[in-house]
């Protein structure tokens, strides 16, 4: 574990970027005089064998640290043998080790904010993810309670955290962020899950969620399709619909996110229950839809509505059923656009933003567009990472990535809210 | 693995020529993609101008340039020289409502292994022809060289050699698996279904239908001559906009150096009525094609 302030401290100053050490060593030498001293620094100084010092000689009794590069280890051992100076190898690959000490820290990356050791860096089932969801109530009971708004198809129940400060049964103006919808869009409920905690830590610390959760409450749904996910995880990874049953049809399921009451039926769904986007019997007849419909109407003062999918890298705004501007959007535009900026500012990973409609395709009975015609003016699409390498099947390896580029795009959305209550 | 970074599209200089039809949806995202669109106007005698259909999709400038970029691929036949849409600079469009349209453009490339290094932009003129929503578009497509032949050739063959060494039958059902990752020894497995997809995907782009390789369902042969690899899978490709993931079973045969043959069938899973304007639409006829 020590050598990781090795290398931050010493590495870290001589070598940014990408110099790499296959086959380097460390050598501890013992140095037990001063003619050992003397011997050494020459070996040291020679400019051909490019010796790099990590801890010089202070005194006697100390032991000298060496990088020797794997070119220079035949003379560097002569030398030491022929002078009589003890020496061991510390290091055997320092390639190695960097790579390996790279996976630790990412692997304890994820682990840093769970309490109970819940990896945000990888992909859960949907038992787990309930249950970090009642952890991070436990863990913040004043701030965070978890709540059942209703069950699936297959009689699962749909879990939402209510993040609060709100004293007293006062609606307070409400943010609801829904993940998962399309069941293999994985990195949905991963960056879910992450900013659920992440919401939880930072109120109080960080002033940004802090003032927006003085003024509001967030609700986070982050499997909204928990059907599909199981589905995902036992039968079939690139499952997307809901999984109710379609009487005289072979076909499963309804597209969630064709299902809502926005033009339903129209441009850009179908109405063949074996189509990726058949949008059901009728709106909301897909009963997973139907819970947060009836939630956020008995609620009665969202004023946000964002919904997370992958891939494509896209912030969009309304509307999908048609090419007719919405009247807001040139502010919808403006934020996204801010909210776009703030993602990037992380790893330069690019958006491109726009209306629903033009920006990917037509598309009618989203949530985000039933959202908007009824009086929620913020109502936004994420298309998360990537944009087609691996797709669904995004390695676990940029959750973390994604969850904290994402964050900072959504708290500039939020904090906008905020100021325009 | 690090994500790709997507450079900023740089705003080329617009051509003197009166440039072509562009649609208001469309302009309105070359606008976003930062390219320099061109004023509507009418060109050439026999192309009559078709401003008012409807049934133009927007973005399709990417369309075209993600179909050049797939015929590209398959015809440079190098799984260590894939590419990838990076920008698209410039473009126009010439439309006749009977025969097609025409898509002239300028784009630049990535690397498609994103652990090559990022700085190396490669730039692509194509001209792009679509029959009227009907798939295998016609494509004119040169692109600067983003890596030297020499080194090319090197890179391919070593990776011929590493596949090589790969012990068959090979032990492996999904690639990526469900977490999606790729053992690293696999990773040039997964580079070569790429390029024998990338003629799949070439060929069923339309107008408005493009694809994206999903997964390696199943290895199904895998066998290293002295002078080939001949390797036999089934793909998992994603469908836009129908959202639909269509199996692929391609067969294909490589040696570094030599064009890529590549036989294909793949499952078209929609009842006639989802397959709308398109020749294939029975959900029957398989679509063999052999360029061997």
């Amino acid at each position: 574990m020590k050598w990781i302030l090795f290398f931050g401290a010493l590495i870290g100053l001589s070598v940014c970027g990408r110099e790499k050490f296959f086959g380097d060593q460390v050598f501890r030498i013992n140095v037990r005089n001063g003619d050992e001293i003397s011997k050494l620094s020459q070996l040291v100084n020679s400019d051909n064998l490019k010796l790099n010092v990590w801890k010089s000689p202070s005194t006697f009794s100390r032991p000298v640290d060496v990088l020797v590069p794997s070119v220079s280890l035949q003379p560097v051992k002569s030398f030491l043998k022929s002078q009589g100076l003890e020496y061991s190898v510390t290091i055997k690959d320092l390639q190695a080790l960097l790579d390996n000490e790279d996976e630790e820290m990412q692997h304890n990356e994820g682990q840093e904010r769970s309490s109970n050791n819940f990896n945000y860096g990888a992909y859960h089932s949907l038992e787990a993810i309930y249950r970090e969801m009642d952890s991070i109530a436990g863990d913040f009971p004043e701030l965070a309670t978890r709540v059942k708004i209703g069950h699936s198809f297959e009689n699962r129940p749909m879990y939402v955290l209510k993040f609060s400060t709100a004293e007293g049964r006062r609606r307070r103006p409400a943010i609801w962020l829904n993940a998962g919808i399309h069941s293999r869009e994985w990195i949905s409920q991963a960056t879910a899950i992450w900013t659920a905690r992440k919401i939880a830590s930072d109120y109080g610390k960080d002033p940004a969620i802090t003032t927006i959760l003085e003024k509001m409450d967030i609700f986070l749904l982050p499997v909204a399709n928990p059907d599909g996910y199981v589905y995902t995880q036992t039968q079939n990874r690139l499952w997307r619909k809901t999984r109710s049953v379609n009487p005289g049809s072979p076909c499963i399921g309804a597209d969630p996110n064709r299902n809502w009451n926005a033009s339903f039926a129209g441009e850009g769904a179908s109405d063949n229950p074996c189509s990726e986007i058949y949008h059901g019997p009728h709106a909301n007849s897909e009963v997973e839809v139907k819970s947060v419909v009836d939630f956020i109407q008995e609620h009665g003062n969202f004023k946000c509505f964002i919904d997370l999918h992958s891939y494509s890298q896209l912030l969009m705004y309304p509307y999908g059923y048609t090419v007719k501007k919405a009247p807001d959007a040139d502010e919808l535009d403006e934020v996204a656009r801010r909210a776009a900026r703030a993602l990037a500012s992380l790893s330069g990973t690019t958006y491109q933003v726009g209306p629903t409609c033009t920006t990917v395709y037509p598309a009618s009975g989203s949530s985000v567009d039933w959202a908007y015609d009824h009086g929620i003016k913020y109502a936004f699409t994420f298309e998360l990472r990537d944009t087609g390498h691996y797709g669904f099947l995004l390695p676990a390896n940029q959750i973390i990535p994604t969850a904290e580029e994402t964050w900072l795009g959504l708290k500039t959305i939020m904090e906008h809210v905020r100021d325009n209550l | 693995m690090p994500p790709r970074r997507q450079p900023p599209p740089a705003s080329g200089p617009w051509g003197p020529r009166p440039a072509v039809l562009l649609l208001a949806p469309l302009l309105l995202l070359l606008a976003l993609q930062g390219v320099a669109a061109a004023p509507v106007g009418a060109e050439g005698p026999e192309d009559s101008p078709g401003l008012q259909d409807a049934e133009f999709p927007s973005g399709l400038l990417q369309q075209a340039a993600r179909a050049a970029l797939h015929f590209f691929n398959f015809r440079a036949g190098s799984p260590s020289a894939l590419r990838v849409l990076a920008a698209v600079l410039e473009g126009r469009a010439t439309v006749n409502p009977k025969k097609g349209c025409q898509v002239d453009l300028v784009f630049t490339t990535d690397h498609y292994n994103p652990e090559v290094g990022e700085e190396h932009l490669g730039k692509c003129s194509a001209r792009v022809f679509f029959r009227n929503q009907k798939p295998k578009p016609a494509i004119n497509v040169t692109c600067t060289r983003l890596i030297e032949k020499n080194k090319r050739q090197e890179e391919d063959y070593l990776l011929y050699k590493h596949m090589k060494q790969l012990k068959t039958p090979l032990d492996v059902t999904s690639i990526p698996d469900s977490h999606g990752h790729i053992d690293p020894s696999l990773r040039p497995i997964w580079d070569l279904a790429f390029l024998g997809s990338s003629y799949v995907m070439w060929e069923k782009t339309t107008q408005s239908l493009h694809y994206y390789m999903a997964q390696i369902s199943s290895v199904n042969q895998w066998k290293t001559n002295d002078d080939t690899i001949d390797f036999d899978y089934t793909v998992l490709l994603h469908e836009f906009s129908t959202q639909e993931i269509i199996p692929c079973r391609i067969h294909l045969v490589w040696y570094p150096g030599k064009p890529l043959k590549v036989k294909y069938h793949c499952q078209e899973l929609q009842t006639p009525e989802e397959a709308s304007g398109t020749e294939e639409g029975s959900a029957v006829a398989p679509t063999e094609l052999n360029n061997f």
